[in-house]
């Protein structure tokens, strides 16, 4: 069941692209239309919304700032579940290597002050990467040595970083003084800088961005990319090439959880300055979303990570404008997951293939 | 003290066991359902407004479980119909679906996660004469409602359907070996699709449970995971009805320690994790031993 799933969303080759850039959209305008028909039922205007949605997130450049930074931990989600998934591996932990990814990074912002000022980052964020990857190594063992399905295990790891993280803000590491779940704010030296203020858009985003690039070449040009490639089409052909599956399935998650840290940690470092409980609206199980939106490439995962961001922004403003609940945003991001893997082909073809 | 205890737990262990049920027959007939959780949200919902609006608890506990079936046959579709992958469905159907109610709340009541309506009628509870004052044994037996009953009795009906009906056989046919199935003139993917909405259905009661068994009122986060929980619940079960239900049970009574936990320096956040952490702990073990034992069968 895995791999099949994995594999059929699998970068498409050269000439697909046309036809993929359909099959991207379908899906996106399905949502929109079901959408539009609960908007219809419960008396608001659908085009009326969406052409708000559309004003408030590109607008004008603070609005573009906003929705970059909104962005910002979806494409980092994203990428780390399209790494997985192109191995074959159905990695839908990322959301816990964010939460713990994050409370790293925040633990050392706020805890090695004695650090250089210009070391605190890239220690916060080396902090978060260790503690991502290795939160992922263990569902990665078990489904590389044992064949434990990695989906169990990787949604309950969720669970387990959400309730661990969610003690140790409430014990250990609250905030001295603090009444609400939350740890001490970070050192000004290990916050991310702005780079267009006044929106919140951060250095996060071009960390991101930069990623997103490492892996385009590194997906299309590296041996470990290739081998990790033919390890999720077809693991027995990969095995009769020489590839030690089972190290490319353990490095595949390791990866993965080491980005979903990155996350977590640039979400700590850019935006909240602080790890509270709960920090994250589902930054993981939308990076799922963005990856199978933009069928696993780096300019397609860039856009769906920018449509959802704009959602989100969006999604929050239309709220004091009008009278649109803003759930109307958590309805189309599910949609979206939902038919972003429907094969809309099977409705009007003959029939079962 | 102890009473209160097993009371609880068995209280907690309803609505898991229930979706697990539900949960159990969709798997073995070849989907794997995270969407229970979404289900049994829908479910909570409906009761409430059901039993507030007709003042009949019987009718709430039908609506909430063709509320879930309902949510489960538009899943199932996908799944079977369009190919979609069931993980990726179940996922977004868990946000949608929050996000449905929570729009729905917000443009219908303008209640903003919680809804408490008047004159709802709670599920009557069975005291027994006599038993209900034996320690333990009375706390266990007694002052449960009929959902509560019905669970566990559905534990042997569940076993017995899968494996002496002929309907029964033919939803394991459908997960186990779908062409076969085709072979002999059935549909796997009907079977699948009654899987679902019987998933849904279940849900849809365990979440009733919830809202107008257990607190009265309505909030987003009422379900709190359960879902998850009954999925853990099957899988530690490894889809056996019986087993599945120890699971129930087991996760139920962590459910009440937790509950008692709170205020009182243990950190209730830990006990949360155990539920998660026995099923990675089991499918450890249990894989160890299929391999084990495949290790002698190949030697």
């Amino acid at each position: 069941m895995t791999s099949d799933a994995a594999t059929t969303v699998m970068q498409p080759s050269g000439r697909a692209w046309l036809r993929s850039i359909g099959e991207a959209l379908l899906p996106l305008g399905v949502a929109l239309a079901i959408a539009a028909l609960i908007l219809l039922v419960s008396g608001f205007d659908p085009i009326e919304v969406y052409r708000l949605l559309l004003v408030e997130s590109f607008g004008d450049a603070r609005r573009i700032g906003a929705t970059l930074a909104a962005s910002t931990p979806l494409i980092l989600t994203g990428l780390a579940t399209a790494i997985a998934f192109r191995a074959g591996v159905f990695n839908v932990g990322v959301e816990g290597s964010l939460y713990v990814g994050g409370m790293a990074a925040a633990y050392v912002g706020f805890a090695a002050t004695g650090l250089l000022g210009f070391l605190m980052v890239p220690a916060a964020l080396l902090a978060a990467v260790i503690v991502g990857a290795l939160w992922m190594w263990l569902p990665g063992v078990l489904r590389a040595r044992l064949d434990v399905d990695e989906v169990v295990t990787t949604l309950m790891l969720n669970f387990i970083a959400i309730s661990l993280t969610s003690y140790l803000v409430n014990g250990p590491l609250l905030a001295p003084g603090s009444a609400n779940s939350a740890t001490p704010m970070i050192a000004d030296a290990a916050r991310l800088s702005p780079i267009m203020p006044p929106s919140t858009l951060n250095t996060g985003f071009l960390i991101a961005v930069a990623l997103l690039v490492l892996y385009a070449f590194w997906s299309s040009r590296s041996a470990l990319g290739f081998e990790s490639r033919l390890t999720g089409l077809s693991p027995r052909f990969a095995i009769a090439s020489g590839i030690d599956v089972r190290k490319v399935i353990v490095g595949m998650m390791l990866l993965s959880g080491a980005v979903g840290g990155i996350a977590g940690g640039i979400h700590v470092l850019g935006n909240i300055h602080r790890f509270v409980a709960g920090f994250s609206p589902g930054y993981g199980f939308t990076g799922i979303a963005v990856a199978l939106l933009g069928r696993n490439s780096a300019v397609g995962m860039l856009l769906a990570a920018i449509l959802f961001g704009a959602l989100t922004t969006s999604g929050a403003t239309i709220q004091l404008f009008s009278d649109v609940p803003i759930e109307i945003v958590n309805i189309l991001q599910g949609m979206v997951m939902i038919f972003a893997v429907a094969r809309f082909g099977l409705l009007v073809g003959k029939g079962r293939p | 003290m102890i009473d209160d205890i097993v009371h609880a737990g068995f209280v907690m262990t309803t609505p898991v066991l229930l979706a697990a049920l539900g949960g159990l027959i969709n798997r073995t007939a070849g989907i794997v359902n995270i969407g229970l959780d979404a289900m049994m949200l829908v479910g909570a919902l409906l009761g409430l407004m059901v039993s507030s609006a007709t003042g009949y608890w019987a009718l709430a506990l039908l609506a909430a479980g063709m509320g879930g079936a309902i949510v489960g046959l538009l899943m199932s579709l996908v799944v079977t119909r369009l190919e979609a992958n069931e993980i990726v469905v179940g996922l977004g159907l868990n946000v949608a679906v929050a996000g449905l109610v929570r729009f729905f709340l917000k443009s219908t009541y303008g209640a903003a996660g919680t809804l408490s309506l008047p004159g709802v009628v709670m599920l009557p509870r069975l005291d027994i004469p006599g038993i209900a004052d034996i320690p333990v044994i009375g706390a266990i037996l007694s002052g449960h409602d009929l959902l509560t009953w019905a669970a566990w009795l559905m534990v042997p009906v569940t076993a017995w359907f899968l494996a002496r009906t002929r309907f029964g056989l033919r939803m394991r046919a459908a997960g186990a070996a779908p062409q076969a199935t085709r072979a002999l003139g059935l549909d796997p993917l009907f079977l699948r699709d009654i899987s679902t909405i019987y998933a849904g259905f279940m849900s849809g009661l365990a979440g009733a449970y919830l809202s107008i068994g257990v607190v009265g009122i309505f909030n987003e986060g009422i379900t709190a995971g359960r879902g998850f929980i009954a999925l853990a619940a099957f899988y530690f079960g490894r889809n056996r009805p019986g087993l599945t239900a120890l699971g129930a049970l087991i996760f139920g009574f962590f459910d009440a320690f937790q509950i008692r936990l709170q205020g009182r320096g243990v950190p209730a956040e830990l006990v949360q994790t155990l539920p998660y952490v026995m099923v990675i702990v089991i499918l450890t073990m249990v894989a160890i031993v299929l391999r084990r034992a495949r290790a002698r069968g190949g030697a």
